[in-house]
């Protein structure tokens, strides 16, 4: 699930600037605010108790800053359930799947299809550029320039628009864009545009072109029911 | 509902609405007597999971004068279809959209890498935007270029120069732009190439921003670049006016220095003058500020009358004009980020969240708001306090009195979400001595009229009513239906008000005047004995409250840059309740073997050698890890898997603090700091000094850090308190 992580904030150019956190951490935490921290401790002064009770010191604390102290103590709590991805103390932690690398030309076939269905009926200067930025993204896919990452969800966002759901692409194409612009930037608008344009066609055309992969498994069905037919041919004569 | 607490805690869940007293006094000179005015905090798109909109017209009172909505205080007829007004008792017979505008004002003066970060953000955006939203590009340096946006493959843009000031009509003619002869605003879209739907112009606008140049014009070793803020955000704003007057829509600023050029400049070129500081202003050295001060008050009036919202997120290592700019987002509700670079996760997360979704995928934002409030006859309405301009609507429920932006029951927030709170202060004129009205109960209804982010102009009313009490007999009662909270944040923002405009020093005076009041009113004590003095727990907090306010920076203004100043007021008069106390008195947990989580006293002597401290001030979260500690951390025992649970004790705060980054708007720094290290001063300068080195032996050893400065401390200042409290003379 690389999809949950947490990167460092810049701290050469902005002083204790915040760790980053994924498009999909961001918007996974929406609900209620749940306002862990609000308590606050009247003063003492007011309640009758004497200033200064400070807690109980640990035994292990000594009484100079020079002295090293003790190891903590061992044991004791209950550790918590881990949420999905965690900020680890002075850094930064994510889950890292190892996710094989995706084929390019699984990713770039429904891309395709969706391309040409949409030649159909939107404009053509629209679909050169869609097209000349699917160019882009293959030859940056090819030149080593994109990251595993990158990869991985534009493999899930093609399944998506393979499958017709627009919105679930349209959210990975989000997630590319907010996590990896400096990879995408320059051709991400493309399949943008390329699943808004597609998601508004006449769904006869969507129909009319199965997209390749499906028209291959179809092939591939028809293949495997020959022998039985033959087989049950023969018993009968 | 046992207690106040729980009926304080209903009211705000249902109602959005926190109010300083929940009983109130019956008469004028016994609310006069009470301190704290009678007011209330209300968020008026508290998000309310639990309360689809109605699809019908609002059902109004008849009487021309009142119009107030039917709501559940009002008594109904069923049988007879009438029912009757609880504001006027007037009985009463029982019976389309236009898109969002998003205008970017680009400052090019940046250095190469600020650039490339924002050019990327914005590119971002375009993804994030609502899908029919309209967008436009203006980019500014010492020229200002107004980006004409189509979906043909040459891009155009006219050119201004950034000195010549020029009036509406004379921009919208260099501009083409004609007088919009239709109201319909899909038409009117047609018409400004200026501003284009985004799913039209998505792919050139993606290019043309990937194409941003650094602005030209070189710049001379010593000098400032030269940028013309003021004439690009004025053709910002006539271009909005005459194309979508009355719609919503939202200029978004990003600048990367001051202006130091044209009208609204903030500074000359010459980096040998510094940009002032609040030492210069207080001797009156800031030459361009009062003038810089009027051209944006005055552009940002227009804005609002228009319903437009402006943003500035300015991100710069020195000062880039936010005291004289402030103004343009604190009239219209819009945001103001202030970072160091574009290149920072501070500015990118905060700039996403702009765009942030609700439960149900819905933006956040909302905009043209109007907010009405009415009143049944023994109130009056003194006036508000947060982002809004006054819609000067005169009538029976304005009293004379103002109390921050006042003679008015109508107010305008052109943009706001979920969490922006107002401030509204009320006068109670009843006169001393005459019975307690009818019925028992005073109301007060809000009505909020907006457009939601989905287009659709919606209506949310809110009507609430409290209880009177003769303050002879029900002191008490009156007493304990006191939300400190909720008046320590209603008393801090008229300070923060009078700050504005006022000197500092007298700010405080009158805050503690206030304070030394209210103590001598409710607090239990034998006169001219201050150690008698005791206050009971509807009040425990209130003066620490008051203690951290005095400190604070929105009053203590020399340890800031006035642009830094201007930044923390302008998020403290527009947060909800909690946020905002978090801002006068920061939250401290502690974290240690020797229990769960705790709060603890913002307070030196909570700072132990054993104990991690998170504390949220909300514009700085900070993990401070103590001697002890620091030391385990650095021999490395959290690797160890025997001490599995130091490893623990250490992520806590961690997780704690995830948690706030994770939610909120904006981002705020994250320091992770130990006992020694340099950034510890962010927390030493929060706490009280209880122990300085005056008296550090007062009460034995080991109790807590010792501060060096020469603040009074919190128990110096209850003492005097309490001194003037019981005193017969003060």
């Amino acid at each position: 699930m690389d999809n949950f992580y947490i990167k460092p904030g810049n701290q050469e150019r902005g002083w204790n600037d915040p760790p980053q956190f994924s498009y999909d951490m961001q918007t996974s935490s929406v609900g209620p605010k749940r306002n862990v921290l609000n308590k606050r401790v009247p003063p003492p002064q007011l309640t009758g108790q004497s200033p200064g009770t400070g807690l109980p010191l640990s035994p292990a604390v000594s009484s100079g800053p020079s002295s090293s102290p003790g190891p903590p103590p061992v044991g004791g709590l209950t550790p918590p359930p881990p949420p999905k991805s965690r900020m680890s103390p002075g850094g930064v932690t994510g889950s890292v799947s190892a996710e094989n690398e995706p084929n390019l030309s699984d990713v770039q076939a429904p891309l395709l299809w969706a391309l040409t269905t949409c030649r159909q009926s939107v404009k053509k200067q629209v679909c050169d550029d869609v097209e000349r930025r699917l160019k882009l993204f293959e030859e940056m896919w090819k030149s080593g320039k994109l990251s595993l990452a990158v990869k991985c969800r534009m493999n899930r966002l093609s399944q998506e628009l393979n499958n017709k759901r627009w919105d679930a692409a349209d959210d990975i194409h989000r997630s590319l864009m907010v996590d990896y612009v400096n990879e995408v930037s320059q051709w991400m608008v493309g399949v943008k545009r390329l699943i808004a344009e597609t998601r508004n066609l006449n769904p006869e055309l969507l129909h009319t072109e199965e997209a390749p992969s499906n028209a291959e498994e179809k092939l591939h069905k028809a293949e495997e029911a020959l022998p039985q037919t033959e087989e049950a041919a023969q018993s009968n004569s | 509902m046992a207690t106040f607490q729980e009926f304080i805690q209903q009211n705000e869940d249902r109602d959005g609405v926190r109010c300083s007293w929940n009983l109130w006094p019956s008469s004028r000179l016994e609310a006069t007597r009470m301190v704290v005015p009678v007011s209330c905090l209300f968020t008026p798109l508290k998000e309310r999971p639990n309360l689809p909109p109605v699809q019908y017209e609002p059902v109004l009172c008849s009487r021309a004068t009142c119009k107030a909505v039917l709501n559940p205080l009002c008594q109904v007829d069923f049988r007879a279809k009438i029912w009757a007004c609880n504001f006027c008792f007037q009985r009463n017979p029982r019976g389309p959209a236009a898109p969002l505008v998003f205008l970017y004002v680009v400052d090019t003066c940046l250095e190469e890498e600020d650039l490339q970060a924002l050019r990327e953000s914005l590119q971002m955006s375009l993804s994030l935007l609502p899908p029919n939203a309209l967008v436009g590009l203006i980019t500014f340096g010492r020229m200002i270029q107004v980006h004409e946006l189509s979906c043909e493959g040459i891009s155009k843009s006219y050119v201004f120069r950034g000195t010549k000031e020029l009036t509406p009509k004379q921009i919208h003619e260099m501009l083409g732009l004609m007088k919009p002869t239709t109201s319909v605003p899909q038409e009117a879209a047609a018409s400004c190439r200026f501003l284009q739907p985004v799913h039209k112009v998505d792919l050139n606008l993606t290019d043309l921003l990937g194409e941003l140049q650094r602005d030209p014009w070189p710049v001379p070793q010593g000098k400032r670049p030269l940028r013309s803020t003021g004439i690009a955000l004025s053709i910002a704003v006539a271009l909005l006016e005459g194309t979508f007057p009355n719609t919503g829509a939202r200029m978004m600023l990003f600048t990367g220095g001051p202006p130091t050029q044209g009208p609204g400049m903030v500074v000359g070129d010459e980096l040998k003058t510094p940009i002032r500081s609040w030492h210069d202003i207080q001797k009156d050295n800031a030459h361009h500020m009062k003038k810089a001060i009027k051209y944006h008050e005055a552009l940002a009036n227009r804005a609002a009358v228009n319903g437009h919202s402006i943003d500035i997120y300015a991100c710069a290592l020195d000062q880039t004009g936010l005291l004289e700019m402030k103004c343009l987002s604190n009239l219209t509700g819009g945001h103001i980020v202030m970072g160091d670079s574009f290149n920072t996760s501070l500015f990118k997360q905060t700039f996403q969240r702009v765009f942030s979704k609700d439960y149900n995928g819905e933006f956040r934002m909302a905009f043209g708001a109007s907010l009405e409030v009415k009143t049944s006859r023994e109130l009056k309405v003194s006036g508000a306090i947060g982002p809004c301009v006054s819609l000067n609507a005169k009538g029976p429920s304005v009293s004379e009195n103002e109390m921050g932006v006042g003679g008015t029951c109508q107010w305008k927030i052109c943009s706001l979400n979920p969490s922006t709170t107002l401030a509204l202060y009320f006068e109670v004129v009843n006169q001393h001595n005459s019975p307690i009205p009818q019925g028992g109960r005073g109301a007060i209804q809000f009505v909020t009229q907006y457009q939601h982010s989905n287009t659709q102009r919606r209506i949310r009313v809110t009507t609430i009513a409290r209880n009177w009490a003769d303050a002879q007999s029900q002191i008490q009662h009156i007493e304990a239906s006191f939300d400190q909270e909720a008046a320590a944040v209603l008393m801090a923002r008229l300070g923060v008000f009078r700050a504005e405009s006022e000197e500092g020093p007298d700010v405080l005076r009158w805050l503690d005047r206030q304070l030394i009041r209210l103590c001598q009113k409710f607090g239990q004590y034998n006169k001219e004995d201050p150690n008698s003095f005791r206050l009971s727990e509807s009040l425990s907090l209130y003066p620490q409250f008051m203690f951290h306010l005095r400190r604070s920076p929105f009053l203590q203004v020399f340890n800031n840059s006035p642009d830094e100043s201007s930044y923390y007021r302008h998020q403290f008069v527009r947060q909800d309740l909690t946020q905002s106390l978090i801002m006068i008195q920061p939250i401290l947990y502690s974290y240690s073997f020797h229990g769960p989580p705790e709060p603890v006293l913002l307070d030196s002597s909570s700072i132990l050698p054993d104990h991690i401290l998170l504390m949220d001030t909300f514009f700085q979260l900070v993990i401070y890890h103590g001697e002890t500690i620091a030391q385990w951390r650095k021999a490395g025992y959290q690797e160890m898997p025997e001490y599995e649970n130091f490893r623990q004790l250490l992520q806590a705060p961690v997780d704690d603090a995830q948690e706030i980054l994770q939610t909120r708007f904006p981002m705020p720094r994250y320091i992770d700091t130990e006992h020694g290290g340099s950034q510890a001063r962010f927390l030493l300068s929060k706490v009280n000094p209880s122990q300085t080195h005056n008296n550090l032996y007062a009460w034995g050893q080991e109790a807590g850090a010792p501060i060096l400065t020469d603040d009074v401390s919190l128990q110096v200042f209850m003492d005097h308190l309490k001194k003037l409290a019981v005193s017969s003379s003060a």
